[in-house]
């Protein structure tokens, strides 16, 4: 166990995403939702909050959880007291993100993102694809545009600490 | 020659106000929507934390308050307009048709016995039925007959059975006019409609009932005589669960019922040991928040739920209950607290302990009384630290759960009927003064 | 009715018969979809994981594009939804984030007003095309065909976002059956799929998709319809996956709904379409064939 940060909590609480940390009053609504906690016993979103609660930073930011949730926001529809903690999931790997820790899938997107302008681009099979079956050309993105609004957000600097 | 007082709502702490106002020599004028008297405590089977059998303790203040000779009693009947203010108020009543002529009436049952038409029982909460002609409960005061209009279908064997000519088929609604100094509210609560939040099944899953259906099922006057059985076959349960905070705590827009009830913790634990004292081998758990076991005993009897007979209770409270489709079981997925783990366990009864939130009606009331509602839609009290029975208008008080939770259980209704009285006394009293 | 088209990243790289079938469906329906010239991802997920600043930007981007065309957005996809939905809320409500995000928008030379709205293909075809005009164009109707309909994650939850008189799930559950097609409930309906855990940790995405797959299974359904692309890849490349590596087999072919649509109104589905479903829809096309 990790030493304890008494601010994680408000540091989690001041970002657009995790201001729901403070409301929780860990009934467990949450992980008895949740798709994943149901087959993957690390993944406990109640167990989360409570870390950053208690101010286990180490624990939240090098842990599993924030990266094993879907997203499918089941939690957030059914929690009684505005917890929000599908979104603090992502208030939290925006953190561990500044830390340097992402995901080698999420690296790829985002190395996908600021070098074409999409997560995910077409193949050279998809490409063919189109043009034999008369959909045409794909639509073509403003990769200028985009590098250079990621360029403003230093999105471009996240990446590379995490490479 | 001091001003009579209308109270609206036949609950226990109506009756204890008009009990004591009586006592006291106001004419009181107990006005309660329902054929009877009685509300939501007729309606238990015990009361916790002395186990006394509720309709028991109840019934003697009934008949205590019906017969007594300062009150008046105006059942099945609605205030529809009040005018005027304190020391003088003029409130209009509808007394509504039961069709049956009330100085006839034995309550002798029957036209009930012979009555072909069955409807859902509002007093059993619509789990059990009644006939279109009715009484809602066997200890029911005044001990008249109902009928329901809109279930009859005018057959008129009622009417060619009655030994004592009863049935008036032609009655209409009569509206009287009162002249009062003062007026109490009593008038309740009501049960959140757990199909609000769908994760639990209800009411489509048969084994998911809320605690009030529970209620009418263990007491010996319900639809099972007293049994505990499954709604879907019949069985006796062998495992039961209790969800608390349904819809209580609750802070989402759609639900918003941001308060704590009070009071369900309590009778989750009663219903627990009730339940495990019939069927000692069952396992009975409580999926809670919080335990919220305040005032005198209630902490003892919790250890004691635990302790003396193994009640389990889980600090988890469950996201929502899958059904069986051939055995109507309900499985929770939940996180054990001590493993932290989530597990599966298998269900035959899952009991919801619901939200009690403001009456139906309450709105329109408080418009015709010209007194204020609070955040939540329970009465709002002209000051909740120094007057905590006046509501905003001066000469209406207010006891019981319209109130709102505060700590809501039978002793503290008792207690505030009995106050509320008191502040109307020294409202009205001859050389008190309206103040 | 004209709608600025938004196809997003995974439907011309992963499933261009979804939409090849929504570009021969929609003049069928009066509906016209036009390009957006430039539009970038709208940043899903996996990018919202890294920033917040640059997912509100870049999907505040493409809707500036709409706005400058006047038009509503129509997505083919659920997270592309969530993610423009969810922006465009943010934006009109917040001011100071509005402010924030016009500042890095004035570097490429746009603004946004909040004039726009953001429409996912299935409630296009409820609410604006309406389902009389939906049930007048169907030619083949499917008599019968049992069809788990997959509603995915994003096109209801979060409530607060997607909060409405009617649900978008049972807008579905509606146009699904207008094509003939029976939607039968079971009970994990409302369970993700799985699909955002592919890739990440693969083991987990396929026991959460069994969930849903085994749910389905007992229901007997025919075969599954969605409209969201994740869900599609998931559930049928899924049903593959689980098949390797613990040789459960459910042999339910998956569907875009714009393919089942398609179908009904009397088209058929040609061979390179066919191809790219994983579990064969062998099954389904020989019911349109006997028709």
């Amino acid at each position: 166990m990790s030493s304890l940060d008494a601010n994680f909590m408000h540091e989690v609480a001041n970002t657009p995403r995790g201001r729901g940390v403070l409301a929780c009053i860990q009934c467990g609504r949450c992980t008895n939702s949740c798709p994943v906690a149901k087959v993957m016993v690390e993944h406990n979103p109640r167990r989360l909050m409570e870390m950053i609660i208690l101010g286990l930073r180490a624990d939240v930011m090098l842990g599993p959880v924030p990266w094993h949730c879907l997203s499918c926001f089941t939690c957030l529809d059914r929690c009684p007291q505005g917890g929000d903690v599908g979104e603090a999931m992502f208030a939290i790997r925006n953190l561990a993100v500044k830390d340097g820790n992402i995901p080698r899938g999420v690296l790829t997107q985002a190395r996908s993102l600021f070098e074409a302008g999409r997560v995910v681009t077409s193949g050279r099979m998809a490409l063919i694809q189109r043009e034999k079956c008369g959909l045409g050309k794909e639509p073509i993105v403003d990769v200028e545009a985009v590098q250079k609004i990621l360029r403003k957000t230093c999105f471009d600097k996240l990446i590379q600490r995490g490479l | 020659m001091e001003k009579g007082v209308v109270v609206i709502g036949g609950g226990i702490a109506g009756i204890q106000a008009s009990m004591d106002l009586a006592n006291r020599g106001f004419q009181v004028y107990l006005i309660e929507k329902s054929p009877s008297i009685g509300g939501r405590m007729a309606q238990l089977d015990k009361t916790f934390p002395t186990m006394d059998c509720s309709i028991c303790i109840l019934a003697p203040k009934m008949i205590e308050v019906a017969h007594h000779s300062n009150v008046h009693l105006l059942t099945y009947s609605e205030v529809k307009e009040v005018k005027g203010s304190v020391g003088n108020f003029k409130v209009k009543v509808t007394r509504k048709p039961r069709y049956v002529d009330e100085t006839k009436c034995t309550g002798c049952g029957i036209c009930t016995e012979k009555c072909p038409i069955e409807a859902p029982s509002e007093f059993d909460e619509n789990i059990g039925a009644r006939k279109a002609i009715y009484m809602p409960f066997p200890q029911a005061v005044p001990r008249i007959m109902t009928i329901n209009k809109e279930d009859c279908m005018d057959c008129g064997i009622c009417e060619k059975v009655c030994p004592s000519q009863a049935i008036n088929r032609e009655q209409k609604p009569q509206e009287i006019e009162l002249d009062v100094g003062a007026i109490v509210v009593a008038t309740g609560f009501d049960i959140f409609d757990c199909s609000m939040i769908p994760q639990y099944g209800y009411p489509q899953f048969k084994n998911v009932i809320t605690a009030m259906e529970l209620e009418r099922l263990l007491c010996a006057s319900g639809p099972t005589g007293g049994h505990l059985i499954r709604p879907s076959d019949g069985r006796i349960p062998r495992s039961i669960a209790f969800i608390q905070c349904v819809g209580s705590r609750d802070r989402r827009d759609w639900i918003d019922h941001p308060y704590c009830s009070s009071i369900c913790c309590k009778y989750a634990v009663k219903d627990a040991v009730l339940i495990k004292e019939h069927e000692p081998d069952s396992l009975v758990t409580i999926f809670y928040i919080d335990m919220r076991a305040f005032g005198k005993g209630f902490q003892e009897f919790v250890n004691r739920a635990k302790s003396e007979f193994g009640v389990e209770f889980v600090r988890s409270n469950p996201g929502e209950l899958r059904e069986d489709p051939t055995t109507n079981n309900l499985t929770i997925s939940f996180e054990d607290p001590v493993t932290r783990t989530v597990q599966d366990v298998k269900y035959d009864l899952v009991i919801l302990s619901p939200a009690l939130i403001p009456s139906a009606g309450i709105k329109e009331l408080a418009k015709m009384l010209g007194i204020k509602l609070d955040n939540y839609g329970f009465l709002k009290l002209l000051d909740p630290v120094k007057k905590p029975l006046d509501t905003t208008a001066p000469g209406i008080f207010a006891a019981g759960y319209c109130l709102g939770p505060k700590t809501g259980d039978i002793p503290d209704s008792i207690t505030q009927g009995s106050a509320a009285a008191g502040r109307v006394a020294q409202v009205l009293s001859v050389g008190g003064g309206h103040r | 009715m004209k709608y600025a088209f938004f196809l997003g990243c995974l439907v011309p790289a992963r499933e261009p018969n979804y939409e090849n079938s929504v570009r021969k469906i929609a003049p069928e329906l009066g509906v016209e979809l036009v390009e957006m010239d430039g539009a970038n991802c709208c940043a899903p997920f996996s990018v919202q994981s890294v920033d917040y600043m640059s997912w509100l930007a870049l999907a505040a981007r493409n809707l500036c594009i709409a706005e400058q065309m006047e038009l509503n957005i129509l997505t083919l996809c659920n997270d592309c939804y969530e993610s423009l939905l969810m922006t465009n809320m943010i934006l009109k409500e917040d001011k100071e984030t509005r402010e924030k995000v016009n500042t890095i928008l004035a570097d490429v030379g746009l603004q946004f007003k909040g004039k726009t709205d953001v429409k996912i293909f299935s409630d296009v075809l409820y609410e604006d095309v309406g389902l009389e005009k939906v049930k007048n164009a169907i030619r083949a109707p499917f008599n019968g065909l049992r069809v788990a309909v997959q509603p995915g994650c994003h096109l209801t939850k979060p409530k607060r976002i997607h909060f409405g008189e009617r649900t978008a799930a049972t807008a579905l559950d509606e146009l699904v059956e207008a094509t003939g097609a029976k939607s039968i409930s079971y009970s994990a309906k409302d369970a993700c799929c799985g699909g955002p855990l592919r890739g990440i940790n693969d083991a987990v995405a396929s026991n959460v998709a069994k969930q849903k797959l085994n749910s389905m299974k007992a229901a007997r359904v025919d075969c599954i319809v969605t409209v969201c692309p994740f869900c599609f890849l998931e559930l049928d490349i899924g049903q593959l996956e689980i098949k390797r590596h613990s040789k459960e087999e459910y042999d339910l072919p998956v569907l875009q709904f714009a393919e089942l649509l398609r179908m009904a109104m009397g088209m058929k589905l040609e061979n390179w379409e066919i191809k790219i479903h994983k579990v064969p829809l062998t099954k389904i096309i020989n019911m349109v064939e006997a028709k």
